[in-house]
C-alpha cells in the first residue's frame, strides 16, 4: 500500500504529459492525491501506536552490487509527515484549478514532486533516501523558474545551486560511512537498520555528523545558509511556496531526526552548543529580518526560517518532550505556513502584488479571506487552540528542563512572531486611511475567497485546529518516534 | 585459425565491403536506404556475439575475446548503428549526402572493436589507426567548410602525434619486456615505465583527457554534428573498455596512480571551468565530454573490481546521454540559420517542447541527478575511491560535479525560462532521430532505475 501511494503520482504524471488535456489533467492529479490521501489516511489509522520501529515495510533488493535495497517503512514522525504532505498536495492541487499557463506539465511537476516527497519519509536505504532527496530537485526548479514572478530565474538557480551543493555533502556523509562499514566490516550495505546498529568511532561521527548535517542544514533552512529561500518563496508561485514551506523544508529537519540523532548519537551531543547557537540566530535574528519586510511573501519566508529554528533546538535538546515538540513542530508550521502562503498568493491573484504598501484596509472588501488570514497567522504564532502551540509548548519545556538559558531566549522569538504577523496583518488587512479613491474602484469589484480556495484553507485550518485542541493522541504518536530515537 | 572468434568483425567487414559494393553503382538518392543498411550491420554483429564462444584467442593469440570483451563490443555496436540510424536526414538536409559516410563509421568501428580484443600492441597500433584515419576523414566531411576542414587538420596533426608517442612506447616496452604482448610485468624499469608514459599519453589523447585535449572543442565543432556525436562516444567506449584491461595489468606500479590522478584531476576542473566560458553549446559539450574523461580516468587509478565495473557502468549509459544531446543539437542545426550559440537556444522549451525535454533529461543525466542513470555511475566511482581509501580524489570528484552543474544549468535556463528573439520555423524530427532519442532517453532512466540489468553484467565480466 505505502508504495502504490508514493508512486501512484509518478504514473498519473505520466498519465498527464502523455495525454496533454487540460482538464483531464487537472481532474486526474486531484483524483490520484485524494487517492494517495486516503491510501495514507487508512495506513494511518491501521498503525500500531505501541510498537516500537517501523512498521508496513517493504524491502526488495535492487542493486545487490553496490549493497542496495529499495527498503521502506514508516514510524510516528514518518506517518505523520506523509499525511500532512498528502494534505498539502491535494490542497495545493485544488488550489492551482484555474491555472492557464502549460497547465499539463505544471500539474506533472507536481506530481513528480509528490512522488519524490513521499519517498523522502518512507525510505530505509539510504541511496533510496538520497534518490528521492534529490527527486524533488528537477520538479521544483522548474516550478519555481517557470511559474515564478519577475525573477524566477536567478531565485530557481539559487535554489538549484544552494540545495544541490547541499546535497553532495550529505552524499559525502553517506559514502563515508558506508565506506567505513565496508572496510570494518566487509558488508557494502546502504540499508538504514544496518547502520542504525553499526557503532562508529567517535572521528567518523564528528565528521559524518557535519556531512550529513551541512546537507540537512541547507534544506532546512538553517542561519547562515538560508539565503536561497526568501528568493525562493518569493518568486514561487503559491502552490510551489506552499509546497516549499510545508513539505520540502521539513526534509532537513525529518533528516535530523531520522538520521542524525540515532546514527551519531555522540556527536549530536558534542554539536548541541552550535546546534544551538545557529538555532537561536535563526530564531531572533530572522525574526527581526521579518519585522523589517515589507512584501508578504519575503516575511512568511523569513517567519519559516525562525520557527525551523525552533524544531532544530527541540530536536537537539536531547529530551522526549522537546523532540515531540520538534515533530509536532514540523507537522503544524507545515499547516500554517501553507496556509499563510495561500493568503499571500490569494492576495496577488487579485490585487497583483505582495507590497504591504500596495494593499491596507482589505478587511472591507474580502471578509472570508481576513479571517481566514487571522487564523492562519495565529496558527503561525502559536496561539492556544491551534496546532503551533502545542509544539512550540513541548520544546521549550522539554528545553527548559536541560537547558533553560537558552530555552528563555528562545522564548522570545515567540514574542517577536506575534509582533511581525500582527504588524503585517494590521498593514494588509486595516489602515483603512491607506485606500485612496484609485484603489477604491479596483477594490470594489474584488471577489472573495472562491470554492477551490476555500476547500484547500478549509482542509488545512481544520486540521490545524484538530492538532491544537485535541493534540493528545498525536503527541502519542510522535512519542513513539522521539523514545525509539533516544533510546529511551 | 579460430574464425568463431572473429565472428562480429567478419561480419562488418562484410557489411563494409557490400556497402561499398552498392554505393558505387547505386546513384545518390539511395543515400538514406543505405544507410539504413549500415545501421542494420552492427546490429547483426550485435546478435553474432551471442555466438562467439569464450574465452578465446586467434590471429597467433594477439586477438582476445571474452564476456568483457564482447559487453564492450556490444556496446559499441550498439552506438555505431544508433549514430547511422540518427544521421541520414541530417546530411540529406545539408546536401552532403555522400555514400561513403555509411561505410566509413562501419570501418572506424571495426578499428575500435578490433581495439577492444587486442592485448598485442601491434594489433593495438593497427586497430587504433584504423578508427582514427577514418575519424579524420568523418571530421572533414564538408570538404567546403572552413571550420570542418579546420577541425579534420587539428585532429590529423595532433592525432598523428598521439600515433607517434604510441609507437615510441610500443618500441620502448619490447625494449623492457621483450614481448609486444601485454602481459603482468614485475619490476621497476625506466625504460618499461616509460613507455606506459607514452601508451598511456596516446589513449589518453583519443578519450581526450587535458593536456591532450587540444583538439577536442574544434573537432567536435567543426565535425558535422552527427559525426560529433559518433566520435564522442563510440572510441571512447573502445579505449575505456582497453584501459580497464591495461589498468588491471599495470596500476601496481606506483607511478601509473599518479599519472592518471593527474590527468583526471586536470581534465575535471581545466574542463569544468572552461566550459563556463563557452558561447556555443556544441562547445560545451565538447568540454564536458573532456570533464567526463576526468571522471571516468578516477576509475582508473588503481585496479580494484568496484571500481572498474563503476566506470565502466558510468561509460556506458553516459555514451547514450552524450549520443543523445549531440543528436539533439544535430535536428536543431537542421533549421536555417541555427547555430550553436546560446542565444540560439532561447525559449526552446516553448517552440520546441519535446526537443528541449529531450535535451534536458540528458543534460540533468551528465550533472548527476537520480533517477538517471549517471548519478549510479558516479556514486560506484565514488563509493570505490572511498572504500579504497582514495578519499581526497573522491572529494576533488565531488568539487568537480558541483562546478558543472553550472554550465549544464545554463542551457537549461536559455531553454526554459528564457524568452526566444527569433522566430524560428519548426523542425522536423525523421524517424531515425526520433527512435533514437527515445532509445537514449528511454536507456537513460531506465538503467537508472534498474541498474542492475547492466552492472550485474559488467560485473560478471569483469
Amino acid at each position: 500500500m505505502l508504495n502504490v501511494a508514493i508512486f501512484l503520482p509518478l504514473i498519473t504524471a505520466v498519465l498527464v504529459l502523455v495525454i496533454r488535456r487540460e482538464k483531464f489533467s487537472k481532474t486526474i492529479s486531484i483524483l490520484s492525491s485524494a487517492i494517495v490521501l486516503l491510501i495514507i489516511l487508512a495506513l494511518f489509522l491501521g498503525f500500531d501506536w505501541n510498537r516500537a520501529g517501523f512498521q508496513y515495510e517493504n524491502r526488495y533488493m535492487w542493486i545487490p552490487t553496490l549493497g542496495i535495497s529499495y527498503h521502506t517503512g514508516i514510524d510516528g514522525m514518518a506517518i505523520s509527515l506523509l499525511l500532512m504532505t498528502a494534505i498539502m498536495f491535494f490542497a495545493s492541487f485544488v488550489w492551482s484549478w484555474k491555472i492557464e499557463d502549460r497547465p499539463n506539465l505544471y500539474y506533472a511537476l507536481f506530481l513528480m514532486l509528490e512522488t519524490a516527497c513521499l519517498g523522502v519519509f518512507s525510505a530505509l536505504d539510504f541511496f533510496l533516501f538520497y534518490i528521492f532527496w534529490e527527486g524533488m530537485l528537477i520538479p521544483m526548479y522548474f516550478i519555481i523558474g517557470l511559474w515564478g514572478h519577475e525573477r524566477k530565474v536567478y531565485a530557481a538557480n539559487k535554489f538549484f545551486v544552494y540545495t544541490f551543493f547541499g546535497s553532495m555533502f550529505l552524499l559525502l556523509g553517506i559514502a563515508s560511512i558506508v565506506a567505513y562499514a565496508y572496510i570494518t566490516s566487509g558488508q557494502l550495505s546502504f540499508d538504514y537498520m544496518f547502520h542504525k546498529n553499526m557503532k562508529y568511532p567517535f572521528w567518523l561521527e564528528l565528521l559524518a555528523f557535519l556531512l550529513f548535517g551541512i546537507g540537512f542544514a541547507v534544506k532546512i533552512p538553517m542561519w547562515p545558509v538560508h539565503t536561497w529561500l526568501p528568493d525562493a518563496h518569493v518568486e514561487a508561485p503559491t502552490a510551489g511556496s506552499v509546497i516549499l514551506a510545508a513539505v520540502l523544508l521539513k526534509m532537513g529537519t525529518y533528516g535530523f531526526v531520522r538520521y542524525s540523532l540515532p546514527l551519531f548519537s555522540e556527536a549530536s551531543k558534542y554539536y548541541i552548543p552550535l546546534i544551538f547557537f545557529l538555532s537561536l540566530v535563526a530564531i531572533i535574528y530572522t525574526a527581526m529580518m521579518a519585522i523589517a519586510q515589507t512584501h508578504i511573501k519575503r516575511l512568511i519566508a523569513y517567519s519559516s526560517i525562525s520557527h525551523m529554528g525552533i524544531v532544530t533546538l527541540g530536536t537537539f535538546a536531547l529530551d522526549v518532550n522537546a523532540l515531540s515538540g520538534a515533530i509536532y513542530m514540523m507537522i503544524a508550521h507545515g499547516l500554517s505556513s501553507a496556509a499563510l502562503f495561500m493568503s499571500a498568493g490569494f492576495l496577488y491573484d487579485r490585487i497583483h502584488s505582495y507590497h504591504m504598501d500596495d494593499l491596507g484596509g482589505l478587511a472591507r472588501y474580502l471578509p472570508k479571506l481576513s479571517v481566514l488570514f487571522m487564523i492562519s497567522g495565529l496558527a503561525g504564532i502559536g496561539f492556544p487552540g491551534l496546532a503551533g502551540f502545542v509544539a512550540e509548548f513541548l520544546v521549550l519545556l522539554g528545553t527548559f528542563k536541560n537547558y533553560p538559558i537558552w530555552a528563555i531566549i528562545a522564548g522570545t522569538g515567540m514574542i517577536l512572531s506575534a509582533a511581525y504577523f500582527l504588524y503585517m496583518y494590521k498593514r494588509v488587512i486595516y489602515e483603512e486611511e491607506t485606500i485612496s479613491e484609485q484603489r477604491l474602484e479596483k477594490w470594489r469589484h474584488l471577489k472573495d475567497v472562491e470554492i477551490h480556495h476555500m476547500i484547500p484553507f478549509i482542509i488545512i485550518l481544520a486540521s490545524a485546529f484538530l492538532l491544537g485542541l485535541y493534540p493528545l493522541p498525536f503527541v502519542k504518536i510522535v512519542e513513539q518516534t522521539s523514545r525509539y530515537v533516544l533510546g529511551g | 585459425m579460430n574464425w568463431n572468434a572473429v565472428l562480429p568483425e567478419i561480419l562488418l567487414s562484410v557489411g563494409i565491403i557490400l556497402i561499398f559494393s552498392f554505393e558505387l553503382f547505386l546513384s545518390r538518392r539511395y543515400y538514406k536506404f543505405l544507410t539504413f543498411l549500415a545501421g542494420l550491420v552492427p546490429l547483426l554483429a550485435v546478435f553474432s556475439l551471442l555466438f562467439v564462444s569464450v574465452p578465446s584467442k586467434t590471429f597467433f593469440d594477439v586477438f582476445y575475446v571474452d564476456t568483457y570483451t564482447l559487453i564492450g563490443k556490444a556496446l559499441l555496436y550498439v552506438i555505431t548503428s544508433l549514430s547511422l540510424f540518427a544521421s541520414y536526414d541530417y546530411f540529406l538536409k545539408k546536401r552532403a549526402d555522400y555514400g561513403e559516410m555509411t561505410y566509413l563509421i562501419l570501418t572506424s568501428s571495426l578499428g575500435l572493436s578490433m581495439l577492444i580484443s587486442s592485448v598485442n600492441l601491434t594489433l593495438l597500433f593497427l586497430s587504433l589507426e584504423l578508427a582514427s584515419v577514418t575519424m579524420y576523414i568523418l571530421i572533414g566531411t564538408f570538404r567546403r567548410e572552413y571550420l570542418s576542414k579546420e577541425a579534420s587538420y587539428k585532429y590529423l596533426v595532433i592525432g598523428s602525434v598521439g600515433t607517434a608517442m604510441l609507437a615510441f612506447g610500443s618500441a620502448f616496452y619490447y625494449g623492457a619486456v621483450g614481448s609486444l604482448f601485454l602481459k603482468p610485468y614485475q619490476g621497476d624499469n625506466t625504460l618499461f615505465l616509460l613507455s606506459m608514459f607514452l601508451i598511456l599519453s596516446a589513449l589518453a589523447l583519443k578519450v581526450s583527457s587535458v593536456p591532450f585535449h587540444f583538439w577536442t572543442p574544434d573537432a567536435y565543432e567543426g565535425a558535422p554534428t552527427p559525426i560529433t556525436a559518433y566520435i564522442s562516444t563510440a572510441p571512447k567506449i573502445a579505449v575505456y573498455f582497453l584501459l580497464v584491461k591495461i589498468s588491471t595489468l599495470y596500476s601496481h606500479i606506483k607511478e601509473w596512480m599518479l599519472l592518471v590522478a593527474l590527468l583526471s584531476v586536470l581534465s575535471m576542473f581545466y574542463a569544468s571551468f572552461v566550459a563556463y566560458a563557452q558561447r556555443s553549446v556544441k562547445r560545451l559539450l565538447a568540454y564536458s565530454s573532456i570533464a567526463h574523461a576526468g571522471y571516468f580516468l578516477l576509475g582508473l587509478v588503481t585496479s580494484d573490481k568496484i571500481l572498474s565495473s563503476a566506470l565502466l557502468f558510468y561509460l556506458s549509459v553516459y555514451i547514450f546521454a552524450a549520443l543523445g544531446s549531440f543528436i539533439v543539437l544535430a535536428v536543431l542545426e537542421k533549421r536555417e540559420n541555427f547555430t550553436h550559440h546560446f542565444m540560439d537556444y532561447k525559449g526552446l522549451g516553448r517552440y520546441d517542447t519535446l526537443l528541449a525535454f529531450f535535451f534536458s533529461i540528458f543534460l540533468f543525466a551528465m550533472i548527476g541527478i537520480p533517477p538517471m542513470a549517471l548519478f549510479v555511475g558516479k556514486l560506484g566511482i565514488f563509493m570505490g575511491l572511498a572504500k579504497l581509501g582514495l578519499l581526497p580524489l573522491a572529494i576533488l570528484f565531488l568539487v568537480a560535479s558541483i562546478v558543472s552543474t553550472g554550465y549544464y544549468l545554463k542551457v537549461i535556463v536559455y531553454m526554459f525560462m528564457e524568452k526566444a528573439d527569433k522566430k524560428w520555423q519548426s523542425v522536423q524530427l525523421s524517424a531515425g532521430e526520433a527512435f533514437v532519442l527515445s532509445v537514449c532517453a528511454t536507456l537513460v532512466l531506465l538503467l537508472g532505475i534498474f541498474p542492475n540489468m547492466l552492472y550485474d553484467l559488467i560485473a560478471k565480466g569483469l
